[in-house]
């Protein structure tokens, strides 16, 4: 078990920058995803804690010890590619002793590992059978076994489950997960999924663009996200933002929102801090699920433009204005398109990020 | 992946090694050619690799401008060689891709000809030289002998193989939704072939022709057979710049070498892409 | 009214008339080259058995359709199975195959492994690297006459590198000679194979190489456990391409050495080239051909079926 530190890393291909500037530590035994849209640099990060390319600056290091320049036949971490990179010309005994043989593990000894590891996947069954025609799930759990049979410290993830059908997905991720707590490996899950990220992960790494946007606890990521794109990213839909201007009325900090209205008293401390460092212009935002109906004349005046009820929940799509929005109520609510809306967020779940960084507006 | 510099190193070495050998036979041959009779007659220790007054007298003499140094002149120039490999060449190739188009489309298409794959590979498999008898037989019959056309003929017959599969491969991979849209339009299914299929394919079957055509022009043995004087080929004629009375004419030799083998190396270039595709019969089409 | 029975039938005849048609259409397509098949096929192998079982000669004065009347008994068979240059040129022809084809083989593997990735000057070497196979062998006959004269360039090189004047006649040593055809045959054909080979070394799936280095294996594992195995329908073509030509060598060899000296390169090709133009015994080479031929057909067909269990065995 080992933990894996980034420090200072970047990558270019040529002048595209891939990695901008990355500083990550991966705790010892820790489940962390990286989430980002597809191009952010994830799979690159992953390819260079492999080994499989190079940084063009920083350090990789693997506990204490640096690995920058370990090419990746020594580096000893456990890879399941997207699509497996099963041999297929093998079978699957011969794909689970793959590693121990070309390490010259003693055969008693490869024969002994692999009962082992088969018994545990379940593959025993398919053990002589070639592996050219498995089924997918077969396959991805043949992809971990062959990694997880020579103990790797680290374990890395590419999108394992993207080529699985979604039906499936919920099934192979609480088997994953059942199988990082057996290993209790240090695993590093690269995913474009926040589903996938949220329901897995101890930790989730939020990159875009090359550049680290956030880690934290899944919850962390959700409630308190670090700027606009993680915001906006995470959650199903993503966070609301209307832009305002905080302004002073009888000793407390208000958002203007223009023609919605005036938000209620903000929290103290964060808006108040931010007030008084002169930031005026801000994104007002809050979850879609954390909207309440009020009264006419109170909270964000808007327009509904149409609604999508979905059983179990209802979705306001809303015009406030400036920009448009969602509300996600947990039953059906009088509204109807083309009426008007007055809603009004918990005061707890109002976040506040800085219009010309795009930063939360913080507790910190 | 980073590669060790001792392996950057070691790679290029062994590269250089290799065209070095590759380029050596090439480079001799085209030095010889630009010699004066002097520097081609010379050899051992006298030999130059680099022509010390590089000269055209050798393509000048075998296109007929008699030499003072070897005081003679040629009896027959290598025009009429050039033209008769020339011609027996495209014409051959023109054959073959022309049957091998109709039937590689006939078969991708409608599966019709089941046996000519079979038949064809086992064309290639035979040696030319196995099969000569009854075509020289044929040939005389058929006054044949001798002519260009004859040539083209076999030609077209023994490099139909390659016309048929190469452009097999590359019917199988033309999206038929193409063809159903015309055809849905109520063009005959002949003029699909005619107008739509094989414009779209022009630059495959330039390539294929261009395949077929090297292996045409490549050919020695069957025009050896074949022709003797009239209408003898490049390599066929080459063998006649020597006599007794002036030794082998290397220099006129190399310059036709030279004229003969330009044009394939250039082609083979130029389809460099369809080359494995070609010479594999489409097994493999990188 | 029509009855949705009927309508179904018409449209049934329907498409019986345009499947009739592009049978028809696919029919005229593929006629050429079955005509020119049949031409050069069937029509001539008939012949060759005919002319094969007498002892008919473009010299004997009379039409090949005459030639029942020079019936020889299976003589030009009978002879054949005793005749030592026949069965030295088949050895040789099998020991040039032997040769050759292996090192074609390495010497191409070990470029194309060179080449597998990415490197300065990759293009222009690849592309100088294949222009032996597109020099007419013919030509390549004539580069390589020239190279090993005993007062050619081979020498010279040799003298520089030795230090004493070296004045080696090449051609006209028997073995030595042989030693140069190899060498010509082997400068000409190699880029074939590391053509082919090449193109089978990046066909290798690029995840899988690098799963198995992340497992932990060295290049030389990696090339024996996945690139071999994956590349193993690449080889056997490349192989066979090779000893199919090989089996036919004849133009290099024919200008470098007619055969010669005496017959000490005297290849099939070339013994049968010279039974029809120098002794035209045309009869007992039809004999010959005929003999190569269906030795040959056989083999094909022993390949192929042993291919095809293959696959099936695999699926």
């Amino acid at each position: 078990m080992s933990s894996i530190h980034l420090k200072g890393l970047t990558k270019h291909f040529g002048s595209f920058q891939a990695i901008k500037q990355m500083d990550l530590d991966v705790h010892d035994g820790e489940f962390l995803a990286l989430l980002g849209p597809s191009g952010c640099g994830k799979s690159t990060t992953m390819n260079i804690i492999a080994g499989m390319e190079g940084a063009t600056t920083g350090r990789v290091l693997f506990g204490e010890r640096d690995v920058s320049d370990v090419p990746m036949t020594r580096r000893g971490v456990g890879f399941v590619f997207q699509n497996y990179a099963i041999f297929t010309h093998m079978s699957v005994r011969a794909n689970l002793a793959y590693g121990l043989k070309v390490r010259g593990v003693p055969k008693p000894e490869i024969d002994k590992r692999v009962a082992a590891i088969a018994d545990f996947l379940q593959l025993a069954p398919f053990l002589d059978r070639p592996s050219a025609k498995l089924s997918v799930n077969i396959l991805q759990r043949l992809a971990i076994g062959r990694s997880a049979i020579v103990q790797p410290a680290i374990f890395l993830l590419d999108e394992p489950l993207s080529n699985v059908d979604a039906a499936f997905r919920a099934v192979m991720r609480t088997e994953l997960k059942h199988l990082q707590r057996q290993f209790k490996q240090t695993m590093v899950y690269v995913t474009h999924d926040q589903l996938e990220a949220m329901t897995m992960a101890d930790r989730i790494a939020v990159m875009d663009h090359g550049v680290l946007q956030q880690v934290g606890t899944p919850l962390d990521v959700y409630n308190n996200p670090a700027n606009v794109f993680v915001a906006r990213f995470i959650g199903s839909p993503g966070m609301n933002l209307l832009p305002a201007s905080l302004r002073e009325t009888d000793g407390n900090i208000v958002a203007d929102l223009g023609a919605a209205g005036v938000s209620r008293p903000l929290p103290r401390g964060a808006a108040k801090a931010a007030y008084a460092q002169g930031i005026q212009d801000v994104w007002f935002g809050f979850r879609p699920e954390e909207l309440s109906l009020a009264a006419d004349s109170q909270g964000i005046a808007a327009s509904v433009t149409f609604i999508e009820r979905i059983g179990s929940r209802t979705v306001v799509h809303f015009d406030a204005g400036q920009a448009a929005g969602k509300a996600v109520f947990q039953n059906d609510v009088p509204l109807h398109a083309g009426g008007a809306a007055h809603m009004v967020p918990a005061d707890a779940a109002v976040r506040l990020f800085d219009r010309s960084t795009g930063r939360a507006i913080g507790e910190a | 992946m980073r590669r060790p510099i001792a392996f950057e190193v070691f790679r290029y070495a062994a590269i250089a090694l290799a065209v070095a050998i590759t380029l050596v036979p090439i480079a001799w041959m085209t030095s010889m050619a630009f010699k004066p009779t002097a520097e081609w007659q010379a050899t051992g220790a006298n030999l130059t690799w680099w022509p010390k007054s590089p000269t055209l007298d050798n393509f000048r003499f075998i296109f007929g401008q008699s030499s003072t140094a070897l005081i003679v002149a040629l009896e027959r120039t290598a025009a009429k060689p050039i033209l008769s490999s020339l011609l027996s060449a495209g014409f051959g190739t023109l054959i073959a891709m022309g049957a091998g188009t109709a039937a590689a489309y006939g078969l991708s298409r409608f599966k019709a000809g089941g046996n000519l794959p079979l038949a064809l590979l086992q064309l290639r498999l035979f040696p030319p030289m196995a099969v000569m008898i009854p075509v020289m037989v044929m040939w005389t019959f058929l006054k044949l002998n001798d002519t260009w056309f004859g040539l083209a003929l076999i030609y077209g017959i023994v490099t139909l193989p390659f016309a048929f599969w190469l452009m097999k491969t590359f019917f199988d991979d033309f999206p038929r939704e193409i063809e159903e849209a015309a055809l849905v339009e109520g063009c005959s299914r002949f003029r699909v072939f005619l107008k739509v299929t094989l414009p779209m394919m022009a630059a495959p079957l330039a390539s294929s022709a261009l395949f077929v055509f090297i292996l045409n022009w490549s050919d020695y043995l069957i025009a050896l057979l074949l022709t003797n004087r009239e209408w003898a080929t490049i390599p066929v004629y080459m063998a006649s710049l020597s006599s007794s009375m002036t030794g082998q004419l290397y220099g006129a030799k190399a310059a036709l070498g030279l004229i003969a083998a330009v044009p394939p190396v250039i082609a083979g270039i130029a389809i460099q892409r369809h080359l494995v595709r070609g010479l594999t019969f489409g097994a493999l089409k990188q | 009214m029509t009855s949705f029975a009927e309508t179904e039938a018409t449209l049934a005849i329907a498409a019986d008339d345009a499947d009739r048609a592009d049978r028809r259409l696919g029919l005229y397509l593929t006629l050429p080259a079955q005509i020119l098949v049949l031409f050069i096929a069937v029509f001539p192998l008939l012949m060759q058995l005919y002319i094969s079982l007498t002892s008919w000669s473009p010299l004997s004065g009379r039409g090949w359709w005459d030639a029942w009347t020079l019936w020889n008994n299976f003589a030009n068979y009978l002879n054949l199975a005793v005749d030592a240059r026949w069965w030295s040129a088949l050895l040789r022809t099998l020991l040039v195959m032997a040769i050759c084809v292996p090192a074609e083989f390495l010497l191409g593997l070990a470029l194309a492994i060179l080449f597998m990735d990415n490197f300065r000057g990759k293009r222009v070497f690849y592309s100088i690297l294949l222009m032996p196979m597109m020099v007419v062998p013919a030509v390549a006959g004539y580069m390589f006459f020239m190279l090993f004269q005993s007062g050619g360039p081979v020498n010279n090189i040799a003298s520089a590198i030795s230090g004493h004047n070296v004045a080696i006649a090449w051609l006209s040593n028997p073995s030595l000679a042989f030693i140069a055809v190899a060498v010509a045959d082997i400068w000409q054909w190699t880029p074939l194979m590391f053509l082919i080979l090449l193109a089978g070394l990046l066909g290798v799936p690029d995840d899988q190489l690098k799963a198995a280095t992340l497992l932990g294996a060295n290049w030389w594992q990696r090339f024996v456990t996945i690139m071999l195995p994956r590349m193993r329908a690449i080889i056997v073509i490349a192989l066979a391409i090779r000893l199919i030509e090989n089996f036919k060598i004849f133009d290099t060899l024919y200008i470098m050495t007619a055969g010669g000296p005496g017959t000490a390169t005297e290849t099939i090709s070339v013994f049968i080239y010279k039974l029809t133009t120098n002794d035209l015994s045309w009869g007992y080479v039809a004999a010959i051909a005929l003999v190569v031929l269906i030795s040959l057909s056989v083999a094909l067909g022993i390949a192929i079926a042993r291919q095809t269990k293959r696959r099936e065995a695999a699926s």
